[in-house]
């Protein structure tokens, strides 16, 4: 790519980021329009949508990390992106690759969540097309986020020649090793509260489960400490940021999942939602918590073992611990992000948050 | 008196219910039982406290959600003292739920009594065969042993193999037409009514490989069809399936009979409407609808609040079971159900958490191979 390409590309991108900085300012009228407009669709509370907007949203990307994305996204006669929903920011970087790809840019929105396009686009009018059905052609390229069956389902419609970069499900985990002080603890949990917390944890990149590495003889108390810990600093961060609305079926698998933990172990209520810990002598299978601001403790004294059959499924990693392990987590885990405490929902902006395909 | 004795004691009480012993109500022995899995289960002593540790009726008990049979040993006794377990289908990777059973007799009475009931349309000799694959050594499958003991205990012909693939007529070639022929060309020698056991899934592969041919079977011959199709093969509305395999078989809809069980449980809930059987002449039951063994209830409770919704409602199904003495009384599973005369309507099961978008929902992290 020649330098002339590449500035044309990132010249691009500038409207885009300006129009996602006015919808960040909660002064200015975009801002307060934005607020409004997401709680609606969202389903998140006022305060989670701010939230959001605040700590998710690149208003400000690093020069870096734009090049990053430029030069690792492939050009095409028009790009299409088909939105997924729940994490409202995730539009604005979608939209970006797509831009980088081409000067033509389709976007279709989620149905559930169409206001975040309609929203940025409005901020930089005439970057790219919002439309309700993608018809793309050969040559095209089209970046689709959503559930693994609507990428199913995307593939097998899609005419021939036509470049699919497909981003399904997913989920996080946060592993902790090593020893830290109480203070350090602390601020570790209190900063997983809030990738938690983010989006009511809706998101591919949210974290599900917490792998704590340990001796055996001693990780059954560590693992219950954590808990109670983390549950504090849920219940804190929610008096300041409210759980938002969930549905019918959200509410019946959580209660369908504090029931199975109550059965494999500690159930401890962190606000609204639950922190979980299982017995030591079921620590070999997963209870994946649903989504709601719930997360489940696991140990392990082999943390890279333990991730290794759900690496498939991994999209993001925070770690805090020796650099050796982290190190091996990183070659064991090259398709999921690793990150510290606090920043899962916050990746580098140097392509799809979902780096599985790569 | 130790862990055992109280197991026994409450297995012949369940056993002697089952017989139409009614000195002991359901709820009392419901009751009994949960209070001796509270004292014995680490598990279930959690879960009932979770609800406050009240035990005044029967809708106190909570119910065991089917994930913990997934993610823990759901018995009152150590594995050393199983013998038998079942597994669930479920995922590929280890992510099976278990169901141990230390005695056995409480199974096997419970569910010959009630299937006898649901499925034989005569007093007189039957021929079974089933529509699944062979009954592995020792079974792990509860449909599959099910399904051997129906071929021993309803043809009363004494011991025989149990194994022989003349009666499992699914191999890795799919479903053994030729096998099926002959079977009922076997019962209709001997005069004996034929039962054919089968999946649904099974059924649908059977209907795919025919391409509308018939294969008819004796006029009286009974078909029970059981399970969901998970993932194996097309879907088909249960009203059409039932009418395409009435068609295929030449037999009448009514002589197809449809069986609600799962591994979890101990015993069977089935269609009351196969003409000239036990519980249709009891209960006379419609086509979709389920009746349950005495010694078993499904209460629709809410998806949320776990509790029993007003008559008529839709609910998620709480299974309280008395044969489950050694493992949960009572389990909740996620089907949708609803109460109407004479027994209850299934209605699928309760559609994901998770709205649609990119993360993961419980399903699909089980469906991927979960350990």
């Amino acid at each position: 790519m020649s330098d002339f390409q590449s500035e044309a590309r990132r010249a691009r991108l500038e409207p885009l980021f300006a129009s996602a900085r006015s919808l960040a300012d909660a002064a200015s009228e975009r801002g307060k329009q934005a607020r409004e407009r997401l709680a609606a669709s969202s389903g998140l509370s006022p305060q989670g949508v701010d939230f959001a907007l605040l700590r998710c949203l690149e208003t400000a990307p690093d020069e870096a990390e734009i090049a990053t994305l430029i030069r690792a996204t492939p050009s095409a006669q028009v790009a299409h992106v088909l939105l997924s929903a729940n994490v409202f920011v995730a539009a604005h970087r979608a939209i970006a690759i797509a831009l980088a790809a081409s000067e033509q840019v389709r976007v279709r929105a989620s149905r559930r969540e169409p206001e975040m396009a309609e929203l940025l686009l409005a901020g930089a009018p005439g970057s790219f097309q919002l439309v309700d059905e993608l018809s793309p052609r050969p040559g095209d390229r089209l970046w689709a986020y959503g559930s693994d069956q609507t990428m199913d389902e995307v593939a097998v419609t899609l005419p021939a020649g036509v470049a699919l970069h497909a981003h399904g499900s997913g989920f996080g985990v946060a592993v902790l090793a090593g020893t830290h002080s109480d203070s350090e603890l602390s601020a570790l949990l209190r900063a997983l509260a809030e990738d938690i917390v983010l989006f009511d944890q809706r998101g591919c990149l949210s974290p599900r489960v917490v792998l704590l590495q340990a001796e055996p003889a001693v990780a059954g108390g560590l693992a219950r400490e954590l808990a109670r810990e983390l549950a504090h600093a849920l219940a804190e961060l929610e008096q300041r940021v409210p759980r938002g609305q969930l549905t019918v079926q959200e509410l019946s698998e959580i209660a369908k999942y504090r029931d199975a933990a109550y059965f494999t172990g500690e159930v401890l209520e962190a606000g609204l939602g639950f922190v979980t810990v299982a017995d030591t002598a079921h620590s070999g299978s997963w209870l994946l918590p649903p989504t709601g601001r719930n997360i489940h403790v696991l140990t392990s004294a082999n943390a890279r073992a333990s991730l290794d059959p759900h690496r498939p499924l991994l999209t993001s990693c925070a770690f805090a611990g020796d650099p050796g392990l982290r190190e091996a987590l990183r070659r064991a885990l090259p398709g999921a992000r690793l990150c510290r405490f606090g920043e899962m929902q916050r990746p580098p902006f140097d392509g799809p948050v979902d780096r599985r395909e790569l | 008196m130790t862990r055992n004795a109280r197991s026994d004691g409450l297995h012949r009480a369940v056993r002697s219910f089952a017989a139409g012993d009614r000195s002991r109500s359901f709820g009392d022995l419901a009751l009994e039982i949960a209070e001796f899995q509270r004292a014995f289960s680490a598990g279930f002593a959690r879960l009932w406290a979770s609800r406050g540790g009240h035990g005044q009726s029967v809708d106190d008990i909570p119910g065991v959600p089917c994930d913990a049979f997934r993610l823990a040993r759901v018995a009152v006794h150590p594995a050393d003292e199983d013998q038998l377990r079942f597994y669930t289908s479920g995922t590929t990777s280890g992510a099976r739920g278990m169901h141990a059973m230390r005695v056995t007799e409480t199974y096997q009475e419970l569910a010959l009594a009630f299937g006898r009931a649901a499925l034989l349309s005569t007093a007189g000799p039957h021929h079974v065969v089933a529509l699944a694959p062979l009954l592995d050594d020792p079974p792990s499958s509860s449909l599959g042993h099910m399904m051997a003991r129906f071929m021993v205990d309803f043809e009363g012909r004494g011991a025989f193999d149990v194994r022989s693939p003349e009666r499992w007529l699914i191999d890795e070639r799919g479903v053994n037409l030729t096998g099926l022929e002959q079977a009922a060309a076997r019962a209709s020698e001997r005069g004996e009514t034929l039962l054919v056991l089968a999946t649904s899934f099974a059924l649908v592969g059977m209907l795919d490989t025919l391409e509308g041919r018939t294969l008819p079977l004796p006029e009286d011959a009974v078909v029970m069809q059981t399970g969901g199709f998970k993932g194996k093969t097309r879907e088909i509305a249960p009203a059409e399936l039932r009418a395409a395999i009435a068609r295929t078989f030449a037999i009448a809809e009514a002589q197809i009979v449809s069986e609600y069980g799962m591994t979890e449980l101990t015993s069977q809930m089935y269609e009351a409407s196969l003409p000239g059987s036990v519980l249709e002449r009891e209960r006379h039951g419609a086509p979709g609808v389920y009746s349950e063994p005495p010694w078993l209830r499904v209460v629709p409770v809410d998806p949320t609040t776990l509790e029993p919704v007003p008559s008529g409602e839709i609910g998620i199904a709480r299974i309280v079971d008395l044969g489950n003495v050694d493992s949960a009384v009572a389990i909740q599973t996620q089907d949708r159900v609803r109460r109407v005369e004479g027994g209850f309507v299934l209605l699928g099961r309760a559609a994901g958490a998770t709205p649609r978008g990119c993360s993961l929902a419980i399903e699909e992290f089980l469906s991927q191979g979960a350990p």
